[in-house]
């Protein structure tokens, strides 16, 4: 990418963009944000040894990730290596034959994928999953469910403080809707958004769920390089002002390189490099299987 | 389209207490006032056989909306509604019957008891996707009327059983239609307040979530096994209101009102009304029990047309026709009589510009 | 011993037509993807059609069972071009309750025209009498019965199997979409399926006119039979027929085994309690494909 936005972002007090200031607040009470020397070095998600398989074909054989506190990872690899089953599998969607995963030292192999979501492990869809009846708001107020703290009696007699909780979650959704600057077309129906909108009302979703980390399956795919930049930067923001760790799936080098801190290689469901960009770009057999050597 | 046109011109919220409102505009909360203070002083006004026609629509206003909550809102098919309705009346028959509770102590327990029924029917189906739950209700149907037909010594099998209206309460007589009327009525209003609530909170999108895209709800932090049984456990509940509501009117109750083709007009004129509002609901009701009036209203011109082929002729009729329309209205406007009204709305609001 | 094989042989008789009616559904619903509930309905009207022109009419029988076939077929194309067509693309909801609809308006047509009596076809269709095989007393009608399902429904799953059109239904079952660009015409195999269907459906109806006699309450058997769809798997021809068969055999087990413990007529609810329990061992059916989702 021509412009290196991080060096643009650096200073957080001129941000340029609304910041995600009620859901941070809401995210330091729900969930422990890490402390400033966990940064980098300690392990939030593990995943061991998954194998999956359907029927005769293996998606993932034997792979192992370890996503520390604060950074950016990238997967990257060719169509059918089995990224988004990783993805699937991290999020409960898909049961692993073998394998285990940890969240925060806690095996959360074969939980539901409801409470998954609700521990702070939330994603998006490569295609865009979105609840196609409801326009944008109710989209991402309905991604708040998990952190609504009334019963259905209480909402079907409508006390008070239901409608004092409805109000308060409508705040934090509009507050998630300012910062990714789709105010005009809040009460739209996503189903007639066009797609570049549907993928960020997907990511005001998946904002939602108060993330503890965010899984990004190829936000900027299908994209120009307007719309890309602005997905980037809204990662990038995302990335600093929560201070969460990004698991994102990609496939446009040049955004890779640029804002990942590690890049992991899959290729046919097995784990064939892992390291920081400048390791990957050199890797021999990442390059032989996927990025392409300029000749010779 | 940025424009917002179900609201009149230069209606904007100021806060959000306002946007999550249901009637926005001081013109459509007076429009309701009036709606309810009418159709309360209705009940002074006209005589036994109107009060009786519109109890059977308030109760199975009631009744719609259960079955919206669990169609129109959560996507989950019902084919047992009536035999659930059925169930809230005879609980209220046999509580009343057999352990001497009276009106108000049996009408929540005559919701409660099809809502468990109703949620154990649903446990096999709602970890499937499709059409699942339709088959479990339609199964549930025949469990439930063959329950009623040979439990002879709870039921009194197809003899039927009799209910009893509200004792005197503060010097109101219940016996009396109209005041009947207007406790059925309050019932009513609170219920479809209820449903309201229901949808602008935080189950009722998780219905609507469900329906829409039940995988991504999963991966969204929904539990859609639990939704789906609270949307079927909702419905039959308030099924289970109308049929205590109308079974208190007629003081008596037979399982031979709650057949399978009951059940399919339910369903049928459901979509009629619309899926997806409680107006839609309403309507769906309304239509339904009209027909129902207009058929046996013809019947004495049935029986002049047929003279002794009259006894089938009716139910003949009701089935051919009801089925016409319900086939007609889904071929051609298939989002319901809801749809065609937000379009007339839609239409005089935007005039003279198209759209 | 000779009771256990009578009831075994009772049951694969009714279990035949449930096979024939359960395959009536899975044909429409591997084209189209929506169960039809109108078949049950066509049992009826087929059952008295055959009435109408075999007895009333005095017609012979090959000519009587041309013509129920015929107004089978006509009735296929009627209900496929007027109700189904225009519902393509709408959601899963709307065809349910077209079929439903259709389903009641029969009903209603059977009890306009015919007055809902319960009459029989007597010698004309089938012969009456049984067969006395050593300790087995096997009623001829269900005999036939039975050897005519399994006619029909081999005959047809060969058509599946073997022909050009055969593997173009199964293709359309797969993804319409694909099916077109594939230069299938998807429209008639639509038609096709409805066809066949309303035609195994009204040869059903012929059966149980003779067995049951020819009144509006046949289509009971064919909600019967959607629990054998369900437990033989909602796509599978092979998975219907050895259901159907088991429904029926479960059925009469049932009435001979447990018809003194229940008071009243268990007949209908057997087979439902048996819905039940397969939707919590095995929702997909014996043979039912299970669908993987994708995210």
């Amino acid at each position: 990418m021509a412009v290196d936005i991080r060096n643009v972002a650096k200073k957080r007090d001129q941000r340029y963009s609304y910041g995600l200031t009620l859901l941070r607040d809401c995210i330091e009470k729900d969930r422990e944000l890490p402390r400033e020397e966990d940064i980098f070095h300690k392990t939030i998600l593990k995943v061991e040894d998954i194998r999956i398989s359907f029927g005769g074909l293996t998606a993932l054989i034997d792979v192992s990730i370890e996503l520390k506190e604060g950074e950016l990872l990238a997967i990257i690899g060719p169509n059918g290596a089995g990224k988004t089953t990783l993805l699937n599998v991290i999020s409960g969607f898909y049961r692993a034959q073998q394998g285990d995963i940890y969240y925060q030292d806690q095996k959360i192999t074969h939980y539901s994928s409801h409470k998954i979501a609700a521990m702070g492990i939330c994603r998006t869809f490569q295609n865009i999953a979105l609840y196609t009846g409801l326009s944008v708001i109710d989209n991402i107020i309905a991604g708040r469910h998990p952190h609504i703290k009334y019963n259905f009696l209480n909402g079907m007699l409508y006390f008070p403080w239901a409608r004092r909780e409805e109000a308060r979650q409508r705040a934090i959704a509009e507050d998630i809707v300012d910062f990714l600057e789709m105010e005009q077309v809040r009460n739209t129906t996503v189903g007639m958004l066009p797609y570049g909108l549907r993928k960020r009302a997907e990511l005001g979703r998946a904002l939602a769920l108060e993330p503890r980390i965010l899984l990004l399956d190829e936000p900027m795919a299908g994209m120009n390089l307007d719309e890309k930049e602005d997905i980037a930067r809204f990662i990038i923001d995302i990335h600093e002002f929560l201070r969460i760790p990004i698991v994102m799936i990609e496939h446009d080098m040049g955004v890779v390189m640029d804002i990942a801190d590690r890049i992991v290689v899959l290729d046919f469901g097995v784990k064939i490099g892992d390291g920081t960009p400048e390791e990957i770009s050199k890797n021999p057999k990442v390059v032989s299987a996927y990025l392409g050597s300029t000749g010779e | 389209m940025a424009i917002n046109v179900d609201r009149p011109c230069g209606t904007f919220d100021r806060n959000y207490y306002q946007a999550m409102e249901i009637f926005r505009t001081p013109l459509r909360k007076f429009l309701m006032i009036a709606f309810i203070v009418a159709m309360y002083a209705l009940a002074f006004v006209v005589d036994d056989y109107i009060i009786s026609i519109l109890i059977v629509f308030c109760a199975f206003s009631v009744g719609m909306t259960g079955l919206q909550i669990i169609t129109g809102y959560a996507g989950q098919i019902s084919l047992g509604h009536a035999a659930f309705m059925g169930v809230g009346m005879y609980t209220m028959a046999i509580l009343q019957e057999h352990l001497g509770f009276n009106f108000w102590m049996a009408l929540p327990l005559a919701g409660i008891s099809p809502m468990v029924i109703g949620m154990i029917f649903g446990i096999p189906a709602v970890r499937i996707k499709g059409l699942y739950l339709a088959f479990a209700s339609l199964a549930a149907h025949f469990v439930i009327v063959y329950t009623i037909n040979n439990w002879r010594s709870v039921t009194n099998g197809t003899d039927g059983m009799y209910l009893h209206r509200p004792e005197i309460l503060l010097g109101i007589d219940f016996m009396i239609d109209k005041y009947y009327y207007i406790l059925v009525f309050t019932v009513t209003i609170l219920m479809i307040y209820f449903a309201k609530n229901l949808t602008r909170t935080k189950l009722g999108r998780s219905f609507v979530a469900v329906r829409d895209n039940d995988i991504a709800a999963e991966v969204m932090g929904i539990n859609i096994a639990a939704t789906k049984i609270l949307a079927f456990g909702i419905g039959c509940f308030y099924a289970g209101i109308a049929g205590a509501l109308g079974g208190g009117y007629y003081e008596y109750v037979n399982v031979e009102w709650f057949t399978l083709t009951d059940s399919i007009w339910y369903l049928g004129f459901l979509v009629v009304g619309g899926l997806g509002s409680i107006f839609g609901a309403i309507a769906g009701a309304v239509v339904w029990k009209t027909l129902d009036e207009l058929s046996t209203l013809m019947t004495p011109l049935t029986e002049a047309l047929l003279g002794g082929m009259a006894f089938y002729a009716s139910a003949a009729f009701s089935l051919v026709i009801y089925s016409l329309i319900v086939i007609a209205v889904l071929v051609l406007e298939p989002r319901g009589i809801n749809h065609r009204w937000q379009i007339i709305k839609r239409a005089y609001r935007l005039h003279p510009f198209p759209y | 011993m000779e009771q256990l094989l009578r009831s075994v042989m009772l049951g694969l008789a009714s279990g035949g037509i449930y096979a024939l009616v359960a395959v009536s559904y899975v044909i429409i619903y591997k084209a189209t993807r929506i169960f039809a509930f109108s078949q049950a309905g066509m049992l009826v009207i087929g059952s008295y059609i055959m009435w109408q022109s075999l007895i009333v009419w005095s017609l012979p029988v090959w000519l009587s069972i041309v013509i129920s076939l015929a107004v089978g077929a006509a009735i296929a194309l009627i209900i496929e071009r007027a109700c189904m067509r225009p519902l393509i693309g709408q959601p899963i909801l709307a065809p349910i309750v077209v079929t439903l609809g259709v389903m009641l308006f029969f009903r209603g047509i059977a009890l306009l025209f015919w007055h809902g009596e319960v009459r029989g076809y007597g010698e004309s269709f089938l012969p009456l009498g049984s067969w006395n095989i050593g300790f087995l007393n096997l009623p001829k009608i269900q005999v036939y019965g039975f050897i005519i399902c399994m006619i029909v429904i081999a005959v047809l799953i060969s058509f599946y199997k073997y022909t050009r059109t055969g593997l173009g239904m199964r293709v359309v079952h797969e993804d319409h979409l694909v099916a077109q660009n594939l230069g299938i015409n998807v429209k008639r195999i639509f038609k096709y399926s409805w066809v066949f269907s309303c035609s195994v459906a009204v040869i059903g109806g012929m059966l149980l006119g003779n067995i049951q006699g020819v009144g509006v309450d046949l289509d009971y058997n064919g909600l019967v039979a959607i629990a054998a769809v369900l437990f033989g798997g909602l796509e599978s021809f092979g998975g219907a027929v050895i259901a159907g068969l088991l429904i029926g055999i479960v059925q009469i087990f049932a009435i001979q085994y447990l018809g003194a413990l229940l008071p009243g007529e268990i007949t209908l609810l057997v087979p439902f309690v048996f819905l039940l329990l397969i939707l919590l061992i095995k929702p997909y059916g014996l043979f039912g494909l299970v669908r993987i989702e994708r995210l």
